[in-house]
């Protein structure tokens, strides 16, 4: 059974005690990267845009990457809430699509820290750092899929 | 006919800026990303059908990168903004 089902437009989270456990360790991984020096978590997450002009680069994130930030930290806090009962937690449309990017994040980060530079260093992970990407992965298909069926 | 012309003073051109031609959003492969969540994108963003989305996520896929939207240069830069704020990797150019 999936862990979002989705009811009168709004998606029902249900999330045992251990997955919520699990998942509460992804809002200080998110918040900690590129604190500490060079992270390649925090260099997958501000990809250059331009990719032959470092001055409209530059001029892009200067104006664009306050509000990804602030956006990010948006969708930080209604994971938290999604997470925060054994529920069913009730998320409108939106706060799904904002649990779904912070899904997402998460795999982005922990796949840029483990060296993933192509599909195959996945099957070359140890067994721990495989069972967290597999387990972030299996969750975001699940809200994925659920969310596909609204559109 | 005039017979003294008026001169035409032709401007001087930046040869990097061609205002006519769009500005295009392309998105990269990225090993994490999967193809579900990177259809689910392309749908959500774009409102391209199932068909369309999976194309241009398969050519993504096989071929590196595809174009996904274009148009003028604010535009671009919007689209990838909304593309970056879903995790995928999306530049612009001309």
């Amino acid at each position: 059974m999936s862990h979002f089902t989705t009811v009168n437009g709004n998606v029902e989270v249900r999330l045992g005690p251990e997955e919520r456990l699990f998942l509460g360790d992804v809002l200080p991984l998110l918040a900690g990267i590129g604190s500490q020096g060079s992270d390649p978590a925090a260099d997958r997450l501000k990809v250059p845009v331009y990719l032959d002009d470092p001055e409209a680069n530059e001029e892009w994130w200067r104006l664009m990457g306050s509000e990804l930030d602030a956006g990010r930290r948006s969708d930080r806090a209604v994971f938290e809430k999604a997470i925060s009962s054994e529920g069913p937690v009730t998320l409108t449309n939106a706060e799904a699509d904002a649990v779904l990017r912070v899904l997402n994040e998460a795999r982005l980060a922990l796949g840029a820290r483990f060296g993933i530079d192509v599909e195959e260093d996945h099957d070359e992970l140890p067994e721990d750092s495989r069972q967290v990407l597999d387990y972030l992965g299996w969750i975001q298909e699940e809200l994925t899929l659920e969310l596909m069926r609204a559109l | 006919m005039l017979a003294h012309p008026t001169p035409v003073i032709v401007p001087e051109t930046d040869e990097d800026l061609d205002l006519d031609k769009p500005w295009q959003v392309v998105v990269w492969n990225d090993p994490v990303n999967t193809m579900t969540y990177v259809v689910y994108v392309f749908r959500k963003l774009f409102g391209y059908d199932e068909p369309k989305a999976t194309e241009l996520m398969l050519q993504v896929h096989h071929e590196g990168r595809a174009t996904v939207s274009d148009g003028p240069r604010e535009k671009a830069e919007l689209d990838c903004f909304r593309l970056q704020n879903h995790g995928l990797w999306a530049t612009i150019e001309q």
